[in-house]
């Protein structure tokens, strides 16, 4: 299978404080990676160079090459914009806008409207207009696919708000899927969930690695061996391990992993 | 039982300081309201004075009061706004929004009529704009821009940072995180903000003194370089500069005018901040 982000020597600092390591891994495309390892290990440091978001936090310096499709997203000549649409993100926290849950997906799309396909990272793309029914659809599309739709069809124009913590996770995520990603990074997104809603989502991610690739940061291990095709593990900033997630969990060849996930450590 | 005297003698403490200022505002409105109330009546809001104020109305000095309201929040609303997203946006903790942050806080400080000499000796004499209603004007929007620009800060910065980057990761531009989500959310706190900055300078005198208004004109201001009439001045120059007697009931009267426009405002701000909280929670 493809490969879908290459990973190499990315070194990430936080004013003096070096938060990864020469960080080197290749996430497939198609298949869902988790990064685990214990708190302030850098896994959430690690998905948000992955679509740019550390830019957003001051003193952080990074170094290295991130690419994506062959093109490093960190070059000059990157659009940052167009990297995030092209890798989406959920976060940890439910975080719909105090919109409506039809206006929560709508946003994007009519934000951006339809693109020319382009491999061509460093131009921006030539855009038309959604008709309001491609957008109706569109809103439909995002809910079907993020497995919201038959609990929310009646009532588009409540409030996001309106909704339980797990109906608004997987809003988040048709909000995300709306704007037809390659590529989703979820940042602990079942931290803040009940276990009914917790299994919904890692039924949806499963769902959703035949048309996205998915990275998974989670701090609960049980949940990257039932969703994950490949698993990282994090230590200290360094990675400590990578492979198919069966093989980290049953034969890990480092003593931390093995230390980790037996629960003798973090 | 030490420790439940000491108790009581406290509570005791502070319900009667909290006693005192309630009284004090219901005493202090409670007179303007009793003096000014006989003397409003439509011919009062509507009418020029005669007689050296002893007849007529203060329908100038309303309108006035209007007109320097509307100019100061032209003038300050944006620049005022668009100083807090800056600040708060795009300058997080670099040196110079910091050292931003210390001018506005010592800004919001300085005297009002410091404000007027500013105002007289720069857009008066040395801009030559003369003593007008836009001199007052601007000397007012400087006065009450700190304010404008710590009250909108204090609302962009409440929106949580979830939402930016829940913004942002879709792939929109900082701009528009701003525009579409960041401004919107944060609108109650900066219009609130606004409405009590600006009943602030509804009755500043200092600064108008100084900078354009006068007692007495037969005509309402033609534009924005003619002189003005304006509700505190009014009262200022009637109570020290007549004889009390003869003109105590419109000194109440538009004690009283001022003072209900200047409720009616922070009641609007009430009810907006109210309305919205309910809409925006996160």
């Amino acid at each position: 299978m493809a490969d879908e982000i290459f990973v190499s020597g990315l070194n990430v600092w936080f004013d003096k404080n070096q938060a990864l390591k020469n960080v080197n891994i290749t996430i497939p495309k198609n298949e869902i990676t988790a990064i685990i390892g214990p708190s302030g290990c850098g896994k959430s440091t690690f998905i948000r160079c992955i679509n740019r978001m550390n830019d957003l936090v001051q003193k952080c310096r990074i170094e290295g090459k991130i690419e994506v499709d062959g093109k490093n997203i960190y070059d000059p000549d990157v659009d940052v914009v167009e990297i995030r649409k092209r890798i989406g993100m959920v976060f940890q926290k439910p975080n719909p806008f105090p919109k409506s849950i039809f206006e929560n997906i709508a946003y994007a799309p009519r934000i951006h409207g339809k693109e020319e396909p382009t491999m061509d990272l460093t131009k921006e793309p030539k855009h038309s207009k959604f008709s309001k029914k491609e957008v109706v659809e569109l809103v439909e599309w995002s809910l079907r696919r993020a497995a919201l739709w038959e609990e929310v069809k009646d009532r588009m124009e409540k409030s996001a708000y309106d909704l339980s913590g797990g109906q608004q996770q997987r809003l988040c995520i048709a909000r995300t899927l709306a704007v037809k990603p390659e590529i989703i990074l979820f940042d602990e997104p079942c931290s803040a969930l009940d276990p009914i809603a917790t299994a919904k989502i890692e039924d949806l991610l499963v769902d959703l690695k035949k048309d996205f690739t998915v990275v998974i940061v989670t701090h609960n291990m049980q949940q990257a061996a039932r969703v994950a095709d490949k698993t990282a593990f994090f230590y200290l900033g360094e990675l400590i391990e990578f492979g198919e997630t069966e093989g980290i969990f049953e034969n890990p060849m480092q003593k931390l992993t093995e230390q980790y996930i037996t629960g003798r450590m973090g | 039982m030490r420790r439940k005297t000491k108790e009581r003698l406290f509570f005791l403490l502070f319900r009667g300081c909290a006693l005192v200022v309630g009284l004090a505002l219901l005493i202090i409105v409670g007179y303007i309201v009793f003096l000014g109330i006989g003397t409003l009546s439509w011919e009062f809001l509507t009418q020029f004075p005669k007689q050296r104020f002893t007849e007529g109305g203060i329908f100038p000095a309303i309108m006035g009061t209007l007109y320097l309201m509307a100019l100061v929040m032209i003038i300050a609303v944006p620049i005022g706004v668009f100083t807090a997203v800056y600040i708060s946006e795009y300058q997080g903790s670099s040196r110079f929004a910091g050292w931003l942050r210390v001018v506005v806080n010592n800004l919001a400080g300085v005297p009002s009529i410091v404000y007027g000499l500013l105002g007289l000796g720069m857009l008066v004499i040395f801009f030559g704009w003369g003593f007008s209603l836009i001199a007052s004007a601007m000397t007012l929007a400087f006065l009450v821009l700190p304010l404008i620009i710590t009250a909108s800060r204090e609302a962009i910065q409440a929106v949580p940072s979830s939402l930016r980057e829940a913004s942002l990761a879709l792939g929109t531009t900082k701009w528009q995180t701003i525009r579409h989500h960041v401004l919107p959310y944060s609108l109650p706190g900066i219009l609130t903000g606004v409405i009590l900055s600006l009943s602030r300078a509804a009755g500043e005198t200092a600064p108008i003194l100084l900078t354009g208004v006068v007692l007495t004109k037969s005509i309402l201001p033609q534009d924005i370089w003619d002189t003005f009439m304006a509700m505190p001045f009014q009262l200022y120059a009637l109570a020290t500069q007549t004889v009390f007697e003869k003109t105590k009931d419109f000194q109440y009267g538009t004690a009283l005018v001022l003072l209900i426009m200047v409720v009616l405002m922070n009641l609007a701000a009430i009810i907006i901040r109210n309305r919205y909280r309910e809409k925006y929670k996160w």
